[in-house]
């Protein structure tokens, strides 16, 4: 605006101030400080005098602010709308939207809860782990080694060291170097018993409760679960007579009351306990831990519990917890009785599906079993 | 686009410097590294993309005049600070679709911005005073005036751009539109 016509409109102004429009635009010159020093101090002096100019200038002024603070919103707004137009939002809605599945959007939801929760379990492993005994892992070092020397008696496999010192007089001299117990797992004469029994024998006999020897071969040997399956390779053996226990297949539940008998001496003994966890040295799954005062000589016995059903094969105890003995799940023994070529000499191998020691207490349930379960001798 | 995502996230003070510089770059960088945490949170709560991007918006304005006026302590992580503000702002309108909001499913550790979120709604009540306005006013009335006030044009090439035939005539429609704009402003 020509500075002449200002002029011009000042003189107007404070003689009519009605020209709106005009004093509108004074008004925003004079709050942008357009105006030169004269032309202020008149229109402030008009300011003084008319309520309404005054008025006027102080809505303005409100007005330009809050315009202003707009302006800069607006202009924020479409900078945020042009980055916003750069992001795949249809992908992220995809991946992000609430999943049908209830586990992934818990598992979304609780991501750093879970993360959390994991590695303390991680670290109580590892820690739980770190304070076990190291013997414990020798054992089961042990256990799976070839390298047995003869003149350990390990505790772990509860395999026998027979010393031929403690025999009876009146019995034959036997040779054996250790012992463990196996158990008839068909009529035919096939043993079952801890592979850790055997795994280092030059030759392998049984003998039964009436105290008869039998050669036997080893024909299945199960690394993986410690399993080996006997077969009696004798003429003077004749068949037994019908399995008074059933292999059972599925697992066992915690609680069970279970029973075994095995040869830790000379003469058979009832072990007799509760399975007490579904899951056996170090959380081996194969295994339970029973609840059974065991000895050296009890490995590869049969555990049977009150209904006659073999449940597993006794296989080793902790040396440093009292009263954890484990047992190799029996659905294993089906596995490697499954695992023998059934080759054609006609000895074949059948599960039995009938058990007759149900309901029968105890003392007659071993009287029925007695005939199936053996001592186990290992020359070297 | 979507990649690069998370691996772009830039540090905090890298932000607010940004923003203090009024880069553009950090603006760009922040707004990315959140908009997946805030989307899925919306997404999460009975809220689509949509509300994801006006809450997400509204938070980054308040986090970003926050910074321009300098009265932000970095007493927490700007992505906490940014989702707190969003899920306030997120609650605050499920009440107002009197919409449940017993069960919210969280993702983020959250505290207190209320004042925040509350300062920031009553100056948007302004704004959005001045856009009912702006769009009460009419064309070329509207225009006239974003160009001016908003895009800082000159009276010179608003004078050009509607063909009016002197500054003169392009000022006096200005004032004029100017006139109507501030009546319906200060009515409503």
């Amino acid at each position: 605006m020509p500075a002449k016509v200002k002029e011009n409109i000042f003189s107007t102004l404070i003689i009519e101030m009605r020209n709106d429009l005009e004093l509108d635009a004074i008004i925003e010159d004079y709050l942008l400080g357009k105006l030169n020093a004269q032309e202020t101090e008149a229109f402030e002096s008009l300011r003084r005098n008319d309520a309404t100019v005054d008025h006027k200038v102080v809505s303005h002024k409100v007005f330009l602010h809050t315009m202003e603070e707009y302006a800069k919103q607006a202009l924020l707004k479409d900078q945020l709308d042009s980055i916003h137009s750069e992001i795949d939002v249809d992908t992220l809605v995809s991946k992000l939207a609430p999943h049908p599945s209830r586990v992934v959007q818990l598992w979304r939801k609780h991501k750093s809860a879970i993360a959390v929760a994991a590695s303390f379990i991680v670290l109580s492993f590892v820690s739980i782990y770190s304070i076990q005994h190291n013997s414990q892992q020798a054992d089961k070092f042990v256990q799976l080694s070839k390298n047995v020397t003869n003149a350990v008696k390990t505790q772990n496999n509860l395999i026998r060291k027979i010393s031929s010192d403690n025999l009876p007089a009146n019995k034959q001299l036997n040779p054996g170097n250790f012992g463990g117990t196996g158990f008839a797992v068909s009529t035919n004469g096939y043993i079952a018993t801890n592979l850790h029994v055997i795994k280092d024998a030059d030759s392998v006999y049984i003998q039964n409760s009436a105290g008869e020897s039998f050669k036997v071969k080893v024909v299945h040997r199960d690394p993986e679960y410690d399993i080996a399956i006997l077969k009696i390779d004798d003429n003077h053996f004749k068949n037994l007579s019908a399995l008074p226990y059933t292999i059972k297949k599925n697992s066992t539940g915690v609680g069970e009351n279970v029973y075994t008998w095995g040869y830790p001496k000379d003469d058979a003994v009832l072990g007799e306990g509760y399975v007490s966890s579904k899951s056996g040295f170090i959380g081996d799954t194969t295994q339970y831990q029973v609840a059974i005062p065991l000895n050296p000589g009890n490995s590869g016995g049969p555990l049977l519990d009150n209904n006659g059903n073999l449940v597993g094969i006794i296989s080793g105890k902790e040396t440093s917890a009292e009263g954890a003995s484990f047992a190799i799940k029996s659905k294993y023994i089906l596995e490697a009785m499954r695992a023998i070529p059934q080759d054609s000499l006609g000895k074949k191998l059948t599960v039995n599906k009938r058990s007759v020691l149900s309901g029968m207490k105890r003392a007659k349930q071993i009287e029925k079993l007695q005939d199936y379960v053996f001592m186990i001798k290992v020359y070297n | 686009m979507n990649n690069g995502l998370k691996s772009s996230v830039p540090t905090d003070r890298e932000v607010i410097l940004g923003i203090l510089n009024n880069s553009a770059d950090a603006l760009n960088k922040l707004y990315k590294a959140h908009f997946a945490m805030v989307l899925q949170f919306i997404l999460n709560n009975s809220g689509d993309e949509d509300d994801a991007k006006d809450v997400y918006q509204e938070a980054i304005i308040i986090l970003y005049n926050k910074v321009k006026q300098g009265d932000f302590e970095l007493s927490s992580k700007l992505k906490t600070y940014i989702y707190s503000v969003c899920r306030r702002i997120w609650l605050k309108k499920l009440t107002q679709k009197s919409k449940k909001t017993g069960s919210i499913t969280d993702y983020e550790d959250v505290f207190e911005v209320e004042e925040d979120v509350e300062h920031h709604e009553e100056k948007d009540l302004q704004f959005v005073k001045m856009k009912s306005a702006l769009d009460h006013l009419g064309e070329p009335c509207k225009t006239i005036i974003q160009d001016f006030y908003i895009h800082n044009l000159s009276m010179q090439d608003i004078c050009e751009k509607f063909g009016y035939t002197n500054t003169d005539n392009a000022k006096t429609q200005k004032y004029k539109c100017l006139q109507r704009l501030k009546k319906i402003f200060f009515q409503h």
